[in-house]
């Protein structure tokens, strides 16, 4: 297995004011393609610094960020806005829909920035509802779904542009517990339909219960790491 | 990400947010609505401006007149004068004339009041306004005949249906002679003809003029001098180059005007311009105001934004795309603007072209003090739009609303997306 996402020591400061918040304090990790890993750390642990940095949205002070080979740092705003398109997606704690579009619109977004033409993108969009359950809710605003719904169609939207890598910040963390099972569920199966690599942040210990991976991370460093499917934590 | 895609993305926020976009947008209409207006209707109120000047004045022709005061001052051209300005290239015709005021005409009982009178050479002076001066009745006097009168349409029917005088009548001009002292003289003239409307020409009305024979006036003012000289040329294109003979004629003798119609029209043609362009500079004021007012709701709009931005950029939108697609939307409005404010301003201008003028038709003097004429007084403009002002007002209404739009959007453009996607 080749590795399609690499950090080589990654820092990263913050200025809150006259503090200097260390938020990585020098992560290095290989994730291998097709993985779901886990990163579990209780808050304030940088785990979504690391998802952001990992995903390309927050520069590092240092390090280097590795996508399929490609430095994502070196590359130019623009060129990292196309690795986010078309090789990242994401899953929010928040969902982060557009309130204003429907399920379909929400999910139809990533192809419509990729150019792709409206009656191709609305039958992708519609498969995909399709795959996360959502076949009928179509037409649904996003204030007329459920959380676990929402989570549904944002992951939808992440997987639409059939990215390599899905970097998932929370995602169960504003749902109750058995919506946040299903949702657990329907990423680790679409894991293993679409070879995917999932990389999970999350201090929830049901997620991270059947990843391939777990890396802990504490203070800014991956303190250390656990291999083995469903074996982890028991 | 297309062009077809933003467009649309823009437009679906715009409707979503109806009333601001409405509220936006009508500060552009406003703005384009005066710019328009008050462009149109100067563009009117020029073109019926220079139609009645050019109806006043005959481009192929040059008037001589004393330097200093424009009218009024006794001329002192000599026959010599007159013959060395026949000779110069270009000219056809040059004929002295002699101009009195406050001439009283009497016919039986009845009197005519204050009057101009044109002392000329008839059959020369026909020539020089051989389109204009058109007899109602009557004909031309024998140059040979010194005390025949033609008189002016105004004169003969002050009011409808009434004649001052009948054909072969004698008429009694009375003059004050500028003599010390002061002399008034009677004397008897046969009447050869009337003027149908004639119009003013330069700062002459021929309506209210009696014209007499030169001879008989240089007889009574005991001079062989004239006032002023009318020259005709052979077309209108020598008007410079014998205007600048003729003061060059008179340099270091005399000091002389020469009133060069197609010079004084394009003068007055600047003057006009400027005018416009004065009353389209305020109106734009409006459109800035309204430039204001975009920048103002965009900022709004991108703060408001914020979240929607990062989820946007975190999904692997260009930071150019979301620039474009606010910028778009601040596009949008300006076309929209544009397209609905300049029906409204013309539209605008046609109602204030009909109502406005007519309404200052009744306090503005019918007399011009400085040349005496009775000009029909301006009692309706029609508004004109040129495709140019079209095109420049789409321009200025997109332009506006893209320049005060670019801060907002290049705000929401480089935001950052993970303080965006904190963004509550």
């Amino acid at each position: 297995m080749t590795s399609v996402l690499e950090t080589r020591n990654v820092k990263r400061t913050y200025q809150m004011g006259n503090l200097t918040v260390s938020a990585l304090r020098g992560v290095s990790l290989e994730i291998e393609e097709g993985d779901f890993v886990a990163i579990l750390g209780p808050s304030g642990s940088g785990k979504s610094t690391l998802l952001h940095v990992l995903g390309g949205l927050d520069r590092p002070d240092e390090g280097e960020v590795l996508i399929d080979g490609t430095s994502l740092y070196t590359l130019n705003d623009n060129k990292r806005a196309d690795v986010r398109l078309r090789k990242i997606g994401f899953v929010f704690q928040f969902f982060n829909l557009l309130p204003r579009l429907t399920a379909l619109r929400n999910v139809e977004l990533p192809l419509t920035l990729a150019d792709v033409n409206e009656q191709e993108s609305v039958k992708k969009a519609k498969e995909m509802l399709e795959i996360v359950g959502l076949g009928d809710r179509v037409t649904h605003r996003p204030t007329e779904l459920s959380g676990g719904e929402q989570q549904r169609v944002a992951i939808a939207r992440a997987l639409i542009n059939d990215p390599k890598i899905v970097l998932a910040d929370e995602p169960t963390g504003n749902l109750d517990t058995s919506t946040g099972g299903e949702i657990v569920r329907l990423m680790q199966r679409l894991n293993k339909e679409k070879e995917q690599t999932f990389v999970v942040v999350t201090h929830d210990l049901d997620v991270a219960e059947n990843a391939d991976r777990i890396l802990f991370l504490k203070d800014g460093i991956i303190q250390g790491e656990k291999k083995g499917v469903g074996d982890a934590l028991h | 990400m297309r062009r077809k895609h933003i467009l649309s993305m823009a437009w679906q926020n715009m409707k979503q947010r109806r009333f601001r976009t409405f509220l936006t947008t009508l500060g552009v209409v406003i703005g384009i609505t005066a710019i328009i207006g008050l462009a149109s209707l100067g563009e009117g109120f020029r073109v019926t401006i220079q139609q009645q000047m050019e109806q006043g004045f005959e481009l192929n022709l040059l008037t001589v007149l004393p330097g200093g005061l424009l009218t009024g001052v006794p001329g002192s051209f000599t026959d010599d004068d007159i013959q060395n300005i026949s000779k110069i290239e270009g000219v056809t015709l040059a004929t002295p004339l002699i101009q009195k005021s406050g001439v009283k005409l009497f016919s039986d009982d009845k009197t005519a009041s204050p009057l101009v009178m044109l002392a000329v050479n008839f059959t020369e002076f026909w020539q020089i306004y051989p389109d204009r001066l058109i007899f109602e009745w009557g004909s031309l006097p024998q140059s040979t005949r010194n005390d025949t009168t033609v008189i002016g349409y105004n004169i003969q029917n002050p009011i409808e249906g009434w004649a001052f005088a009948n054909a072969g009548q004698n008429l009694t001009i009375q003059t004050t002679l500028e003599r010390r002292p002061l002399r008034v003289e009677n004397r008897t003239f046969n009447l050869a003809g009337t003027l149908s409307k004639s119009g003013a020409a330069g700062f002459i009305n021929f309506d209210d003029a009696v014209f007499i024979p030169i001879d008989t006036a240089q007889r009574l003012y005991n001079t062989t001098n004239s006032d002023m000289i009318f020259v005709r040329l052979a077309d209108p294109s020598f008007s410079d180059s014998v205007a600048k003979a003729i003061e060059k004629r008179f340099e270091g003798q005399e000091d002389v005007r020469v009133l060069v119609p197609a010079a004084f029209l394009a003068q007055v043609d600047a003057i006009l311009n400027m005018l416009q362009i004065f009353l389209t500079g305020i109106a734009s004021i409006a459109l800035l105001v309204a430039g204001l007012g975009i920048m103002n709701i965009m900022t709004v709009s991108v703060m408001e934004r914020t979240r929607e931005i990062g989820i946007l950029k975190a999904i692997g939108a260009r930071s150019r795309t979301i620039l474009t697609m606010f910028l778009t939307e601040a596009a949008l409005i300006g076309i929209l603007g544009g397209l609905v404010g300049i029906p409204l301003g013309y539209g605008l201008a046609q109602v204030m072209g009909r109502f406005l003028f007519r309404f200052s038709a009744g306090i503005m003097p019918r007399r011009s003090l400085i040349t005496g004429t009775t000009t029909r007084p301006l009692s309706e403009v029609s508004p004109i739009l040129s495709p140019e002002w079209i095109i420049i007002a789409i321009i200025f209404a997109v332009g506006v609303s893209v320049i005060f739009g670019w801060y907002p959007a290049r705000k929401a453009a480089k935001l950052d997306p993970v303080k965006a996607l904190r963004y509550e």
